[in-house]
C-alpha cells in the first residue's frame, strides 16, 4: 500500500512537471533579421496569429494564419480557456505543424494587449508537446517597420494528422492552485494598481490578489518601441519578484489566463525557471468564489 | 490631415474610375476656380443613383438592381405577414421607403466607401480605389449586429471554422448572390445562389463510421446547424422600442417555422408588437407568424456537445427552446416550435 503511495506521488510529481528544460533548436525570441535570413528552412512554420482580414492585407511570406481565436476559447463565462485536446491538434495539424517543426508566431503589436496573442498561443503550443516555438519579437509591426517583404496571397498548407503529448502541468486549476498556497511562488503580472486592489476589470468579480502573490507587471517586460527588453534586464526583473531560485515552482496568473503567459513564457523559455505554470482561471475565477484567500 | 477624404494620388491613371475624373461620378463644375463654384451640384454619393455605373456595368447593375441588397425586399417580407392590407399600404409609405430603405447598399457600398451604420463609418475603404472586395470593413458594418462577430468570434463565443481556416463572406456567399441573378426576390430564403453546407461537405463519405451514421440518422430531422453550431450565438431582445435595441447571447434549437419539421437553431427576431406603434400601425396579424426563426448561425464547429454525445440531446436535451424561455407577450405561434427530444432506443 506503502510502495502504491509513492508511486502514485511520484506520478503526480511527473504529471505536473512543466516541459521547461525540454531541448531547443530556435532562440524562445526571434528577431526579424533571424526570421528573413531562416524563411527557407523547410522545418519552419511562420504562424500568424493575426485577425484573417489583417493576414490576407499583408503577411509574412510563406506565413500561414490560424488566428488567435483558434487557440484561446470562452467556456462558460469564462475567456482564454484551452480548446479541447482534439479541436487543439486538428489546429496544430491544419496549421501544417508537427512535432518537428520549429513554429515563430507573428502577432501585431498596436498596442501592449496584441502581444499577449503569441506567448499565450505559444504557452498553448507547448501544452499540446510543440518544443521549438518562438516569438517574433516586435511582431508583424516590427517586420513591416523593417521595410521587409509582405505577401497578401493566403498560403495553403497540406494539413497534417497531428496527435502530441499533452504536457498538463503547464496549466493548472483553481484547485491545484489552492493546494499550493503558501509553498509556490504566486505570481500576479497585473498592474499595480489591480494588485494593489484598487482597480479591477469589469469581467473580475472583486478587487485584490490571490493571498501571497508578488507583483511583477507585465508593463516592465518592454521597452519603449514595444520589443523585449534585453535577458540581463528580464533577469534582474524576475529575479527580484521571484527570487534566484530557478527550481522553485512559480504560478503566473492574470485577470483571463493571457496576459500572464508573457512572464511565464520569458520565465521559463528565455531565464530557464524549471517550474512554471499559468492559472488559467485567474482572478476572473478565483474571485467568484467569496472564500477564496486573497488580499488585501 | 485626415487622408481618408483624400484620393491617394497615386491610384490616378492606375484605375480607370479615376482617370475619367471627378466629375465624371460626381459632377459638380472641375474647371471652376473655387471651391463654391466647383461644388455646386455636387453628388455625395453617386453610385445611389445605379444608372451611373450602369453605364459600363449594366449587365450587373441590372441584376443588382433587384437583389435584395438594393431593394430591401426581405426586410418588408419578415414583417408583412404581420400587417393587415391597409397597415401594409401605411408601413410602406411611412416605414419601409423611409427607414429601412434607406439601409440599401449602392455599388460604392461595398466597392469604395464603407457603409456607414448608425451614422458612423470609417470612410473610404482604399484611399478610393476601387475594390473587388474587402468583407471586414464592408460586410462586416451592416451584418455586424449578428452575423460578422459571430463568425469571427469577436461576439464572445467560438469563432466559425470556416473563418479559422481562412474563409471570408464571399468564399460561401458567391458573387452572383450578392448581385442577384436579376430576380426579385422577396426573401434571401428564396434566393437560389445562396450557399448550402452540402455544397462541399457531402455526406456518406465520411472516413468516421460515427460521423456516418450520425449524419444518415439525422438526415432530413436536423438541420446542419442543429448539431454543428458552436454555441450561443446574437439574439435580439426588442426592436428599437423607444430608445434602443438590445441583444443577448442565446442558444434555441425548436421546429423550422418553415417547415415545421426540422430541427434547427432559432433566432430570436422579436418584432416587439409595439414596433411600430408610432405610425399608427399595431399589427392586427401579430400572431401569423412566430417570433423565432430558423437561422444560419455563422458558429459552425467540427466538434460541438451535440456532436459529442447523444446524451446532449436525447437524454439532456440540452439548447432545446423551453416554454419557460419563451419571450413575454410574443407571438401565439412560437408554442408550436417547441419540441421534445426523442429518447434513444438502446
Amino acid at each position: 500500500m506503502k510502495k502504491l503511495r509513492i508511486f502514485a506521488l511520484i506520478s503526480i510529481v511527473f504529471l505536473f512537471l512543466p516541459m521547461a528544460a525540454a531541448a531547443r533548436d530556435v532562440a524562445p525570441l526571434v528577431t526579424t533579421d533571424w526570421l528573413q535570413q531562416n524563411l527557407t528552412n523547410p522545418r519552419l512554420v511562420v504562424l500568424d496569429v493575426r485577425k484573417v482580414e489583417e493576414y490576407k492585407a499583408g503577411h509574412i511570406p510563406g506565413a500561414v494564419n490560424m488566428f488567435y481565436g483558434s487557440w484561446a476559447v470562452k467556456r462558460g463565462d469564462l475567456l482564454n480557456e484551452l480548446p479541447a485536446n482534439d479541436d487543439l491538434f486538428d489546429t496544430i495539424g491544419s496549421a501544417g505543424i508537427d512535432g518537428n517543426s520549429i513554429v515563430v508566431i507573428v502577432g501585431k503589436n498596436d498596442s501592449i494587449g496584441d502581444r499577449f496573442d503569441m506567448t499565450r498561443v505559444a504557452w498553448t503550443l507547448k501544452y499540446a508537446g510543440i518544443d521549438n516555438v518562438a516569438i517574433l519579437d516586435g511582431g508583424q509591426n516590427k517586420w513591416v517597420k523593417d521595410g521587409k517583404a509582405v505577401a497578401t496571397e493566403a498560403v495553403r498548407v497540406k494539413a497534417k494528422a497531428y496527435r502530441g503529448k499533452i504536457n498538463r502541468g503547464l496549466f493548472v486549476t483553481k484547485d491545484y492552485v489552492t493546494s499550493r498556497l503558501g509553498k509556490a511562488v504566486l505570481l500576479d503580472v497585473r498592474a499595480p494598481a489591480y494588485f494593489a486592489g484598487k482597480e479591477k476589470l469589469p469581467f473580475v468579480p472583486k478587487t485584490g490578489r490571490i493571498k501571497g502573490a508578488v507583483n511583477l507587471p507585465v508593463g516592465q517586460l518592454y521597452t519603449p518601441e514595444g520589443l523585449y527588453k534585453d535577458k540581463a534586464a528580464l533577469a534582474a526583473l524576475a529575479t527580484a519578484a521571484v527570487g534566484a531560485d530557478k527550481t522553485k515552482e512559480i504560478i503566473a496568473y492574470c485577470d483571463t489566463g493571457k496576459t500572464c503567459t508573457s512572464w511565464a513564457f520569458v520565465l521559463a523559455d528565455l531565464l530557464g525557471y524549471q517550474d512554471v505554470k499559468v492559472y488559467d482561471g485567474s482572478t476572473m475565477e478565483w474571485f467568484k468564489d467569496p472564500n477564496a484567500p486573497s488580499e488585501p | 490631415m485626415y487622408l481618408g477624404y483624400l484620393i491617394d494620388k497615386r491610384l490616378i491613371g492606375k484605375d480607370i474610375h479615376l482617370a475619367m475624373g471627378c466629375a465624371s461620378c460626381h459632377k459638380g463644375n472641375d474647371v471652376a476656380a473655387t471651391r463654391e463654384e466647383a461644388h455646386k451640384g455636387l453628388v455625395k454619393r453617386p453610385s445611389d443613383n445605379i444608372a451611373l455605373c450602369a453605364r459600363c456595368h449594366g449587365k450587373i447593375a441590372d441584376k443588382y438592381s433587384k437583389s435584395l441588397h438594393y431593394t430591401t425586399y426581405g426586410q418588408r417580407h419578415g414583417i408583412m405577414k404581420r400587417l393587415g392590407a391597409e397597415e401594409l399600404k401605411r408601413f410602406d409609405d411611412k416605414v419601409f421607403e423611409q427607414s429601412c430603405r434607406s439601409c440599401h447598399a449602392s455599388c460604392g457600398s461595398c466597392h469604395v466607401k464603407a457603409p456607414p451604420v448608425g451614422g458612423i463609418g470609417i470612410g473610404l475603404i482604399k484611399g478610393h480605389k476601387f475594390i473587388r472586395k474587402d468583407e471586414g470593413k464592408t460586410c462586416a458594418f451592416c451584418h455586424g449586429g449578428r452575423v460578422y462577430t459571430e463568425y469571427t468570434g469577436e461576439y464572445g463565443g467560438r469563432a466559425d471554422v470556416h473563418y479559422q481556416k481562412g474563409k471570408m463572406c464571399i468564399d460561401c456567399h458567391s458573387k452572383e448572390e450578392m448581385h442577384g441573378d436579376g430576380t426579385r426576390y422577396l426573401s434571401k430564403n428564396d434566393v437560389k445562389t445562396r450557399p448550402a453546407c452540402k455544397n462541399c461537405h457531402k455526406t456518406g463519405r465520411e472516413t468516421k463510421l460515427t460521423a456516418r451514421l450520425s449524419h444518415r440518422n439525422h438526415e432530413g430531422k436536423v438541420s446542419c446547424y442543429g448539431c454543428h453550431s458552436g454555441g450561443e450565438y446574437r439574439n435580439c431582445r426588442d426592436c428599437h422600442v423607444e430608445s434602443h435595441s438590445q441583444a443577448q447571447p442565446g442558444f434555441a434549437l425548436g421546429l423550422n417555422p418553415r417547415d415545421g419539421k426540422t430541427l434547427t437553431t432559432l433566432r430570436l427576431i422579436p418584432t416587439a408588437r409595439d414596433t411600430f406603434k408610432a405610425v399608427g400601425i399595431k399589427m392586427e396579424r401579430y400572431d401569423a407568424v412566430p417570433n423565432y426563426w430558423d437561422t444560419p448561425a455563422h458558429n459552425i464547429r467540427k466538434r460541438t456537445p451535440r456532436t459529442r454525445s447523444c446524451d446532449a440531446c436525447h437524454v439532456e436535451g440540452k439548447g432545446f427552446l423551453t416554454k419557460e424561455q419563451l419571450i413575454k407577450n410574443g407571438s401565439k405561434m412560437n408554442d408550436k416550435l417547441i419540441v421534445k427530444p426523442k429518447p434513444l432506443n438502446r
